[in-house]
């Protein structure tokens, strides 16, 4: 995946109206914290309609790939709230969440709307990063949160 | 192409808390451009397709090539 292609998934997410934030280092960098990734991690309203919005938009970014088929309401809304796709360019894949622990969902993540070369992209806050990120059990996640709290002056209670 | 420029530092600590330059780029912009030269020097190659996860604990332990 090069800069070219995450640009076209993101205008494919706003043009299909998907409901959805961003989260984790794609949605750092979009705060000015900048550190490399492999995936692009995203949390999407959880109805059957947005995983069609989804379907429909991967369709347009990764046009004839029969593995987006394999995404389907029925897992995404029951028991398998995390799903990790692989598109063909296969350098980078994608997160999609529709819960994230107890509380988190699209609806309980803070976030804010950003342009960027003229598609709106849907961003999760710093504090709901830093929520999101600081009581995980992942080493990286620590670093972000630590990150995102001393750039943004963030609180334990934040 | 910005204007280069040297910066001294009596320590690193001092280096450190510096902030760096931004030359008037996105922040967004300046992540794709950090990712694409990960992706340049550290190439991975994927699997591909649809994998599905419980929880994303469970996504992390298993299945991150």
């Amino acid at each position: 995946m090069d800069r070219d292609e995450i640009i076209r998934v993101l205008r494919a997410f706003d043009a299909c109206g998907l409901e959805y934030v961003l989260i984790g280092a794609t949605a750092m960098g979009f705060h000015g914290i900048v550190r490399a990734t492999e995936d692009l991690d995203l949390i999407i309203r959880a109805t059957p309609e947005n995983v069609e919005r989804l379907r429909t938009a991967l369709r347009q970014a990764y046009e004839g790939d029969p593995h987006i088929d394999e995404i389907s309401a029925a897992d995404l809304l029951g028991d398998y709230p995390a799903i990790r796709y692989y598109p063909p360019s296969g350098d980078l894949y994608f997160d999609v969440l529709t819960r994230l622990g107890d509380t988190a969902r699209f609806e309980t993540v803070d976030a804010e709307m950003r342009d960027f070369e003229g598609t709106r992209v849907r961003v999760a806050t710093p504090s709901a990063l830093y929520r999101l990120k600081k009581d995980t059990v992942r080493a990286l996640d620590h670093q972000d949160a630590a990150a995102l709290r001393e750039r943004f002056n963030l609180k334990d209670d934040d | 192409m910005t204007e280069g420029r040297v910066e001294k530092f009596r320590s690193i600590e001092d280096m450190n808390r510096a902030p760096a330059p931004r030359a008037g780029q996105l922040d967004f912009e300046r992540f794709l451009r950090h990712c694409a030269r990960h992706w340049a020097i550290a190439p991975k190659t994927y699997p591909r397709g649809v994998f599905k996860f419980r929880t994303i604990e469970d996504a992390e332990r298993t299945s991150r090539p």
